[in-house]
C-alpha cells in the first residue's frame, strides 16, 4: 500500500470531505491535495540538497498537515517540531539533522536561534504559496521505499535529541496493520491529541487520512482549559480515540465523560506507556458499546508492534496488562545478557524485528550501531525493553536502561541531569522517577547547589527550572527539587541511585 | 475546612513547602502546578475532604493560589 497514492484517491473521489479540524478551522481533502502540490512544486524549484530533511514547525494547524504531505512529494523527509520545544532544542535539531529547509506553520521567534542560516518560509509566504494551486512535482519524485518519510526526535543520553529515521516502507508496514487488526472502517472521526512531535499522532494520522477519515484536534490550549476540551470534544462526533493513558485519566475526572459525551465513539486505542487496569475498567463501564485495544512498541519501530482488545475477561485474568500479539510481519525475541534467544515464560530484553523497525538514528553511526543491526535479513532494534512472553501473548516489565514514561512521554534521565549540570546554580545532581500506583508520578532532582544569593530554596529551584525550561520541554523537567552537600555514593564511586529512590518511595 | 489543610494538600501535590508559606503565590507562573498536578490535587480533595470538583470547574484564572484555592473550596462545602 502507497500512503500517499491512498490520500490521493481519496482526494480524487471525495474531495469535499473532511480531512482535518482544529476548532473552526477546517481542510478537506481537496484542498489538503492541492495545497501540498503547490507546496511541492515550490520546493523541487528550490533545487535543495536531495532528500535533505525539511523541518515543519507548528502545533495543529490544518496546514501541518498540508506541509507534511507537501514535503513527501518533493522528495524529502520531514521533521515534525512542536511549538512546545524550547528554542536551545530546536537549534540543536536543525545543527544536528543537517535539515535543508524550514517551513513555519506558525510564528517562530527566529531572533532567539543562534546563527539561524536556514532558509525558511514564513506563516504567510507559506499561505501564499499553497494558495498558487500549482500542480506539485511528479510522482516519481515522491518518497518511497527505503527513503524517509519523517523523522522524529527524541530524548536522548547523550543530552541531545535523536532523530529516528522512518522510512515509506516502516510507515507502510505499520498503516496496513492498522487497517487489518483495528476495526478501522472508512469515513470515521479520528481524536488526534498528541503533538505531531511524538509518533503516538503517526496512529491516528495516516490511518486516518487513508480511509478518508476526519482528524479532530485537540490542542494544547484546549487541555489547559477542560471547559473549552469537553465543548470540543461534545462537538466532535468521535468514532477513534486515540491517546496516552495519562490523557484518558485526565478526561475520567469529568463525571460527564460517558458515552452520553461521546455516542459514536467505538474504538480506543492506546500507546505511550502501560495502560493501567483501573481506567481499563472505567472506560469499559462508562463506554459499553467502545472496544478497547492496549498497544505496544517504540518509536524506532513505527508507533507499534503489538495490541490486544481489552476486554472483562481479560482484566479478570491479568493484574497487569499484556502488550499484546506481535503484529504479522514482524517477530519479537526476547534475549539474554549473552544474546541468547530464551524461552517462553523467561524474562529479557526484547527485541524487534521486521519491516517497520527504522534504519537508525539520523548522522549518529555510534547509536545506531548499539541499538540496530541485521537479523536474518531483516531490519532489528534492541528496545531496552524488558518482557517475556507466554504462548505469543507479550508482557512488559520494565527498563534495563534510565529510560523512563512520565504520563506518557519518553525520556531520558541522563539528558535531564545533563542539561541540568549546565545550570549556572548546579554543582552535581541526579534525578530519580518518584512512582505512585506502579507508575511515575512525577520526577525528583537531588542537587549540590553551586553558590548563591537566594534566601529560600524554592527561589533557587525556581531560577534553576527557568534555566532549565531553555533547553527542555516542559513534560522534562522535574518537579521536585532537594538540595544536599553531597550525593549519596556506592562502595565503588558511583552516585547511589537506588539509596535516592528508596528515600522517595517513603 | 481550615486553609492550611488546604495548603498542607498543595505543598505535598507541588512538593514545595513554599506554598504553605506564601498562600498568594501563583502556582501556574512559578511552574508548581500542572495539568496533571491538577487532576492529583483535585482526586486528593475529594478522598481527604469530600469535595469533588469537576474538572471543568478549575480555571486557572480563578484557581491560580493556594489562597483562592482554598477560598473556592471553602464555597464548595
Amino acid at each position: 500500500m502507497n500512503i500517499l497514492s491512498a490520500i490521493q484517491n481519496i482526494a480524487l473521489n471525495n474531495e469535499d470531505s473532511i480531512a482535518f479540524q482544529n476548532g473552526d478551522a477546517t481542510l478537506s481533502y481537496g484542498d489538503l491535495w492541492k495545497q501540498s502540490e503547490s507546496l511541492a512544486a515550490y520546493l523541487t524549484t528550490l533545487n535543495l540538497p536531495k532528500k535533505a530533511p525539511i523541518i515543519v514547525y507548528g502545533h495543529m494547524a490544518p496546514m501541518m498537515v498540508s506541509s507534511f504531505l507537501g514535503v513527501v512529494k518533493a522528495g524529502h523527509p520531514y521533521i515534525p517540531v512542536d511549538v512546545s520545544i524550547p528554542k536551545e532544542r530546536i537549534q540543536k535539531i536543525i545543527e544536528r539533522s543537517g535539515a535543508a529547509f524550514l517551513i513555519e506553520t506558525e510564528n517562530l521567534e527566529r531572533d532567539s536561534l543562534q546563527q539561524s542560516s536556514i532558509p525558511y518560509m514564513s506563516e504567510g509566504q507559506l499561505t501564499n504559496i499553497v494558495a498558487e494551486h500549482s500542480n506539485g512535482a511528479s510522482t516519481s519524485t515522491w518518497v518511497k521505499e527505503n527513503d524517509d518519510f519523517y523523522i522524529i526526535y527524541t530524548s536522548g543520553s547523550t543530552g541531545n535529541p535523536k532523530g529516528v529515521q522512518i522510512s515509506a516502507r516502516n510507515l507502510e508496514s505499520f498503516v496496513s496493520w492498522m487497517h487489518e487488526d483495528f476495526p478501522i472502517t472508512e469515513g470515521k472521526v479520528f481524536l488526534n491529541q498528541a503533538p505531531f512531535s511524538f509518533d503516538l499522532s503517526v496512529m491516528d494520522l495516516y490511518p486516518a487520512l487513508t480511509t478518508g477519515a476526519t482528524l479532530f484536534a485537540i490542542t494544547k490550549e484546549m487541555i489547559a482549559n477542560p471547559k473549552i476540551l469537553f465543548g470540543q470534544l461534545t462537538q466532535s462526533k468521535t468514532n477513534v480515540w486515540t491517546s496516552t493513558p495519562s490523557f484518558v485519566q485526565m478526561c475520567l475526572m469529568n463525571p460527564e465523560f460517558t458515552s452520553e459525551m461521546l455516542p459514536s465513539l467505538n474504538t480506543f486505542l492506546f500507546c505511550g506507556e502501560v495502560l493501567p487496569t483501573e481506567v481499563a475498567n472505567k472506560l469499559l463501564k462508562l463506554f459499553p458499546d467502545a472496544r478497547i485495544f492496549n498497544t505496544y512498541g517504540p518509536t524506532e519501530a513505527t508507533v507499534a508492534v503489538s495490541a490486544i482488545e481489552v476486554t472483562e475477561e481479560l482484566l479478570n485474568d491479568h493484574s497487569s496488562l499484556p502488550i499484546g500479539y506481535i503484529k504479522g510481519d514482524t517477530q519479537m525475541l526476547i534475549i539474554n545478557e549473552d544474546d541468547q534467544i530464551l524461552s517462553d515464560g523467561e524474562k529479557g530484553e526484547m527485541i524487534i524485528v521486521g519491516p517497520s523497525v527504522s534504519k537508525g538514528y539520523l548522522g549518529e553511526e555510534t547509536l545506531t550501531e548499539k541499538a540496530f543491526f541485521e537479523y536474518k535479513g531483516q531490519q532489528a532494534y534492541r528496545t531496552g525493553d524488558v518482557g517475556y512472553q507466554k504462548k505469543g501473548l507479550h508482557f512488559y516489565s520494565g527498563r534495563v536502561d534510565f529510560q523512563v514514561k512520565v504520563h506518557g512521554y519518553r525520556m531520558e534521565i541522563e539528558e535531564i541531569e545533563n542539561n541540568l549540570l549546565q545550570c549556572q546554580y548546579v554543582d552535581s545532581c541526579v534525578v530519580v522517577p518518584v512512582y505512585k500506583n506502579e507508575a511515575i508520578d512525577f520526577l525528583a532532582a537531588y542537587i549540590v547547589p553551586k553558590e548563591h544569593s537566594f534566601e529560600k530554596e524554592y527561589q533557587l529551584s525556581s531560577a534553576i527550572k527557568k534555566e532549565l525550561a531553555k533547553s527542555l520541554p516542559a513534560y522534562m523537567i522535574p518537579r521536585k527539587f532537594n538540595y544536599c552537600d553531597q550525593l549519596p555514593m556506592t562502595s565503588n564511586g558511583k552516585i547511589n541511585r537506588k539509596q535516592l529512590i528508596a528515600e522517595v518511595m517513603v | 475546612m481550615e486553609k492550611q489543610k488546604v495548603y498542607e494538600l498543595l505543598a505535598e501535590v507541588c512538593q514545595e513547602d513554599v506554598v504553605v508559606e506564601q498562600p498568594d503565590i501563583d502556582l501556574f507562573e512559578e511552574g508548581l502546578l500542572d495539568s496533571f498536578g491538577i487532576i492529583t490535587f483535585l482526586v486528593e480533595v475529594e478522598e481527604k475532604f469530600g469535595i469533588s470538583v469537576s474538572i471543568t470547574e478549575f480555571t486557572r484564572e480563578e484557581w491560580n493560589t493556594p489562597n483562592r484555592i482554598a477560598e473556592q473550596l471553602a464555597e464548595r462545602v
